[in-house]
């Protein structure tokens, strides 16, 4: 029962006005896949009697069996609106019909890069949540991400149908849970202050709410029930649905509205007495097969059975009768329609947000106007495997202008430096295609602020790029995207059959494609690396690499590999120096812990070496209180130019030092990317160069003595400061009934973690824990605790900052020595460090 | 053992007389340096008995000028064919460890000097190793214990006699065929020894009926029609040096032990050679992103040796790369970062020195065959590894097609597409456009080089240059009046007088 054509679509898309491109978010498993499939049922590509049981938006088969989404889809859904609803639409419209381009994405922490590539194409959101679970955790990420985006959101209360089948709450107290429900997303999205935005809070009687039972496929907003009872109490629309929500209460006996329950039994909230009441009616009298009662209240509700379907029984019947008196497509897709922004008035606020270059270029403004006719603004947020082998369609949002099939355009990948040539094709797209679901249309051309994807562009890009037309080479890319996430659980894959490594490389080269969030890299050793954001996105990763992408070759996987940090803990005990090799030129060093934050603010970027020196040695004398002059004498950031360590000059009217500048830089990358201990990368170290003596011929205190020297100071330095390893730490979230709480306390004091926030959830019997736990001994965690609980606790761990290990590395047997020494055995280094006398020279 | 047959005095003098050689070089490495007053004085004593019993019969008398080379400029395995020059040597008698790189000019003959080990205990081992594993196994060993081969040789038969087990079809040992060496004229169709060498894949090559020959590092063997070498277990005895770390890299697919005569004890264990091949792997991939590539000479000596420089230049500007050639003898380090502009370096060299424990240096060193698998499209790491250069010369160049629709480079060490800078389209570019437009462009540009700590990578050593902060003197000085005198600093570069004071 398809309702569209491709023709009819690419006509819509057209109309700028009534497009709509949302993406789904919500915490894992409340339920945002299955309403999706209600919504894609009402847009017509499968037939409204499977919804609910099979999802569509689950393509792939471990999905299904999980039961867990693991990729974002994207689908087209067209919707065609009645003149007498969109009575009250104030905003531009073209004609009744609406494209609404949706996106389904993953709630498992695991995968929320997906949701970070799908917020990016889409404008507004909405967001589900279960109405007995409440706000949880991954609710909260999500939503913070799609606030920084400037996504607005919509809400709906989820799974309905659990208040009246499974708790059987009565209307009051249901009404407080929604109203909790409601108020704690409201608490989240009240610290997105922001003018241009405007208010992004949510508020039933303003109709940015809906309630909805996503697996019976039915929901409603306060506007249908206002439509409903305006006319009968003769008062206005919107009057009604203020009546509908919050302190007004009304006593059928007196027919009085009033602002305070009255204490009489018939005096009820008016959302309990008109909304909530009503439908447990309903739903009773059907659960219960009393047909004789049903049949003429639902003539007074205005709804028709067709005659077969009265022949249906208990739930089925329940479901269809709630289906055709209340659909959730209508509900969902006429509050999405009404209060989420058109891709022309989201842009005109999200150009800030979007694009890197001068906000007063041309681009920027075809990209503020969603011009159709302007330059071509496309950013391809993710690459999605295609069914002919090892081919991907580059997926993404046209900003602005067009994109044809045949179009030669600029692909920027995400290291193009305007001006600069590097990280830059010009191809040709091969086709465009609209995607919805299982099936790809094939269209012409589309027009901006529609979703698309291309075909013939994936042999360029890795995951992400801006593309514009072949001609505009002056055009800026549109920001990458920030994660929340980050990679920091590794594998190291080999295959089993040696001869297979080429297979293992093309392999690797589809998998980094293929998810947002996956690194596949070398190690010094010559290991190939999988990176992922935690276990069960690296497992999910490996079988797709072994599966789709190696054509089932085996692959040998070793244990969970995490990386860790060298940093010091004190000054340098003592300055020190190192000689040349000619023993002609003599540096002299010390290392100091940098100051607490500082190491952050150069991961956010808020210092780095493209800042101005001025605005840089501001912010550390400011806020870090360095000396103003100090801060000037940075020579570099490392490791690769940008990482959290710093050489500073201290020097005093040495003669020749600018020369050795490049030099002790260089020394400086090479030693901050291999630290002395095991060869991790450093972090927040300072490194001051306290004297130099140099060789008064040039060609004595070139690069090639220098260098090494460099290098063997670092060490020396890094020796002498109290080195320390530092260990990744996840933030772990849990959410679990009070009986859980022992379980979970014995896990995490036997993984090394600690609890530092466990709170309950109000009006719930529900708990909060937040703690700390070392990434290294997440492994099996999940497991673990779901054992210790017998399932009811379920952790979400997310990477949060690097943890210093109190042990000594230098001092043997402590717990830092043996991490040293098995990182050591792992690299093929030997065992034992290289002990300072290597890197320290006497006078 | 006494300094005559430790020297092979009497083969040498031998070897010298029948060519009638009158200025001979000897070459000796520096741990042999310390006899070669000895053998000198051994080699002309033998020499002139020879001369006399010549004389004798009537031959001419001629005197023999022996010369004693020492502090080889490059690797002391190779022969030293420069330094020979110098004194219009027209031979080569080279001591110690070899590497069997064809020489160019000279005849060489070599001296591996003779290595004490415990008969018994080898073939003990050996014979072993062979009853606990079924396959065929190849001895190979280093060329210092090529003297007792013939023994070992004998003492195992004698104990499979005992044995019930034929270990004599199952045990299989190289050969050294000759210790002389003569120039290779022409490097494509090399003669004696060195025809083997020609062919690529694993230094084979087929001679029709009698099977495949093998050879490396002076030894050969041939293995029978149908089998190849990974059908045999290898069986090394000697040191773990150079030679046995090329044997491992190269048959990186058999199963390896050596036997240390040193110690007199069987390693099986030799993770850490596997370990190399791993790590030259990264290498490669590391040498696919280099944007400057120095070819680094290592010889000069070793047949072919222009060939394949001119072979890497090209190669490397094909692939887009700047290549610069620097001549250097024993690279160290400190010699290497030198050159901090190059992003890798090949080294080319005889097939013992070629590998260079990358772990100092500053830019990874790989080999020819490592940067023509780096640095040629499409070409794959298979396994199959070959340190001598001259298996490169033969191989059929592999032509990279320029396709429309040729799929970027994946690098694995930023883990996403890169796209190769290709040079001559940039130099094609910059001679169309007009060079004034190019100024005013450039004059335009907003730089912020002077605030930015960041460094680009750099396509040529003048880029590089221009991106240092220091680029030399600054002639135009700013202050033309002379600078006031100050007293500068005193003492010794161990350590100058002010500083004693502060330290």
């Amino acid at each position: 029962m398809v309702k569209f054509t491709a023709e009819e679509l690419r006509r819509i898309m057209d109309f700028k006005h009534n497009i709509r491109n949302m993406s789904v978010i919500a915490h894992v498993d409340h339920g945002k896949s299955t309403l999706t499939d209600s919504l894609v049922a009402a847009a017509g590509i499968i037939a409204q009697e499977v919804a609910g049981d099979v999802r569509m938006t689950d393509t792939r088969a471990d999905e299904a069996e999980r039961g867990i989404t693991i990729k974002s889809t994207g689908i087209s859904l067209y919707y065609e609106m009645s003149d007498e609803s969109l009575k009250s639409f104030k905003g531009e419209r073209n004609g009744n019909e609406y494209l609404i381009n949706l996106i389904d994405s993953p709630g498992h922490v695991d995968f929320s890069s997906e949701v970070t590539a799908a917020l990016r194409i889409t404008d507004g959101a909405l967001v589900v949540v279960d109405c007995v679970e409440g706000v949880c955790v991954q609710t909260e990420t999500v939503l913070r991400q799609a606030l920084g985006e400037r996504i607005r959101p919509v809400l709906t209360v989820n799974k309905m149908d659990r208040c009246f089948l499974e708790l059987q709450v009565d209307g009051e107290e249901a009404y407080q849970t929604f109203q909790r429900v409601i108020e704690n997303a409201n608490v989240i999205m009240a610290t997105y202050e922001d003018p241009l935005l405007g208010d992004v809070m949510v508020y039933p009687e303003k109709g940015t709410v809906a309630f909805s039972a996503g697996l019976h496929g039915w929901a409603f907003t306060l506007t249908n029930f206002a439509k409903m009872y305006a006319s009968k109490f003769g008062v206005d629309e919107s009057k009604m649905m203020e009546r509908l929500w919050g302190e007004n209460f009304f006593d059928p006996a007196t027919k009085k509205w009033t602002s305070k329950s009255t204490g009489s039994p018939t005096c009820k909230r008016g959302f309990v007495q008109f909304c909530y009441e009503p439908i447990k009616q309903i739903i009773n009298t059907c659960m219960n097969d009393q047909k004789d009662k049903l049949w003429p209240m639902l003539t007074k509700l205005g709804v028709t059975m067709k005659s077969d379907e009265k022949e249906l029984m208990g739930k089925a019947l329940m479901k269809r009768v709630m289906q055709t008196w209340l659909p959730a497509s209508s509900a969902l897709l006429e509050m999405m329609i009404f209060h989420l922004p058109s891709p022309s008035t989201a842009q005109r606020y999200r150009v800030e947000n979007l694009y890197e270059g001068p906000l007063d270029d041309q681009y920027a403004a075809a990209i503020r106007a969603c011009d159709p006719e302007g330059p071509l603004m496309l950013y391809v947020s993710k690459m999605i495997p295609a069914s002919d082998k090892g081919r991907f369609f580059a997926f993404g949002r046209v900003f602005s202008g067009k994109v044809s099939t045949g179009l030669k355009v600029r692909i920027m990948g995400p290291n193009y430096v305007p001006g600069e040539k590097k990280d830059l094709y010009v191809k040709s797209v091969q086709r465009t295609v609209i995607w919805m679901g299982k099936k790809q249309e094939t269209v012409e051309d589309v027009p901006c602020g529609n979703t698309v994807a291309l075909v013939g562009l994936d042999q360029f890009i890795t995951k992400n790029a801006t593309l514009t037309n072949e001609k505009e080479t002056d055009a800026h890319p549109i920001r990458a995207m920030k994660f929340s996430v980050s990679p920091v659980v590794r594998v190291a894959v080999q295959c089993k059959v040696a001869s297979d490594l080429p297979k293992l490389v093309e392999g690797l080269k589809r998998l980094a494609k293929s998810d947002p969030m996956v690194v596949c890299t070398i190690e010094e050793s010559g290991e190939h690396i999988v990176a992922g954001a935690g276990e069960l996105h690296l497992e999910i990763c490996l079988k797709d690499l072994q599966d789709d992408f190696m054509g089932g070759a085996e692959i040998v996987k070793s244990d969970p590999v995490v990386s860790f940090r060298e940093t010091v803990l004190e000054r340098s005990c003592r300055t020190v120096m190192s000689k040349s090799p000619n023993k002609h030129n003599r540096l002299y060093m010390e290392a100091r812990p940098m100051e607490d934050g500082l190491a952050e603010a150069i991961d956010e970027g808020k210092i780095g070496p493209r800042d101005d020196p001025k605005v840089r040695s501001k912010i550390l004398s400011e806020e870090f209180g360095w000396d103003k002059d100090l801060a000037k004498k940075i020579w570099c950031f490392g490791p690769e130019t940008l990482g959290p360590n710093m050489v500073v000059d201290m020097c005093k009217g040495v003669q020749y030092l600018n020369e050795i500048k490049d030099s002790v830089v260089a020394g400086f990358q090479w030693a901050s990317k291999e630290g002395a201990l095991a060869e991790e990368n450093m972090r927040a170290i300072c490194f001051e160069v306290c004297d130099v003596v140099l060789h008064a011929d040039a060609i004595h205190r070139g690069g090639g003595q220098i260098i090494p020297t460099a290098r063997r100071v670092f060490y020396a330095s890094q020796l002498t400061a109290k080195p320390r390893l530092l260990e990744p730490v996840y933030l772990v979230e849990i959410q679990a009934p009070e009986q859980a709480l022992g379980g979970i306390y014995s896990v995490l004091n036997q993984k090394r973690g600690h609890v530092f926030e466990e709170m309950q959830r109000p009006g719930t019997p529900l708990y909060n824990i937040k703690a700390y736990l070392p990434v290294i001994e997440s492994f099996g965690f999940s497991s673990q605790l779901r054992a210790a609980t017998s399932g009811q606790a379920f952790p979400q761990c997310v990477f949060d900052h690097w943890d210093m290990m109190s042990s000594d590395p230098l001092e043997s047997g402590s717990q830092a020595a043996a991490l040293v020494t098995d990182i050591r055995k792992r690299k093929g280094l030997k065992e034992q460090m290289t002990p300072l006398s290597e890197f320290e020279d006497k006078l | 053992m006494d300094l005559e047959t430790n020297y092979d005095i009497t083969a040498t003098a031998q070897f010298i007389h029948t060519h009638n050689f009158t200025r001979v070089a000897l070459q000796f490495p520096d741990n042999l340096l310390k006899d070669s007053t000895r053998v000198v004085s051994a080699l002309r004593k033998s020499l002139r008995s020879l001369r006399e019993f010549d004389a004798t019969r009537g031959g001419d008398e001629k005197d023999v000028g022996l010369y004693v080379m020492a502090d080889t400029a490059y690797g002391s395995c190779c022969v030293d064919e420069v330094g020979a020059s110098h004194i219009n040597a027209d031979c080569v008698i080279h001591y110690g460890h070899t590497c069997f790189s064809s020489t160019t000019t000279l005849p060489a003959f070599s001296v591996f000097g003779k290595a004490p080990i415990c008969v018994a205990d080898c073939v003990e081992s050996i014979s072993k190793y062979a009853l606990t594993n079924s396959k065929p196994i190849m001895v190979l060993f280093g060329l210092e214990y090529a003297h007792s081969i013939q023994q070992i040789r004998k003492a195992l038969l004698e104990a499979s006699m005992s044995c019930r087990d034929d270990l004599k079809s199952k045990v299989h040992f190289a050969d050294v065929p000759s210790s002389v060496m003569f120039p290779s004229k022409d490097i494509n169709k090399s003669n004696g020894l060195q025809e083997l060498n020609g062919d690529f894949s694993n230094n084979a090559c087929s001679d029709g009926a009698n099977g495949t020959g093998y050879s490396i590092g002076g030894l050969t063997w041939k293995l029978p029609e149908g089998q190849s070498m990974e059908d045999y277990l290898l069986f090394w005895i000697g040191l773990d040096n150079s030679a046995f770390a090329n044997v491992v890299l190269t048959y990186n697919a058999c199963e390896i032990v050596r036997y240390d005569a040193a110690e007199n004890r069987m390693l099986t264990d030799l993770s850490q050679q596997r370990r190399i091949l791993k790590r030259r792997y990264y290498l490669v991939e590391r040498a696919k992103d280099a944007n400057i590539v120095g070819i680094l000479v290592g010889t000069l000596g070793v047949a072919g040796y222009l060939h394949i420089i001119n072979q890497m230049t090209e190669l490397i500007t094909g692939a887009g790369k700047k290549a610069y050639t620097l001549v250097m003898g024993k690279p160290n380090p400190a010699k290497l970062a030198n050159f901090p502009e190059c992003d890798v370096f090949v080294y080319v060299s005889c097939a013992q020195t070629a590998l260079l424990d990358s772990k100092e240096y500053l830019a990874p060193v790989i080999t020819p065959f490592e940067a023509t698998i780096a640095f040629s499209r499409g070409s794959q790491w298979t396994g199959a590894y070959a340190l001598d250069f001259r298996n490169l010369i033969n191989k059929p160049r592999h032509e990279v097609e320029k396709q429309e629709e040729e799929e970027a480079r994946f690098s694995f060490l930023q883990g996403g597409y890169v796209e190769d800078l290709d040079n001559e389209e940039i130099a094609e570019e910059e001679r169309e456009s007009l060079a004034l437009v190019n100024a005013t462009e450039k004059a335009l540009q907003l730089r912020d080089n002077c605030n930015s700590l960041v460094k680009v990578g750099a396509r040529s050593g003048a880029e590089f240059l221009a991106n240092r902060s220091y680029q030399g003197l600054n002639m135009p000085n700013e202050n033309t009046s002379p600078e006031p005198y100050i007293i500068g600093r005193q003492g010794r570069a161990a350590g100058y007088e002010d500083e004693k004071n502060n330290h």
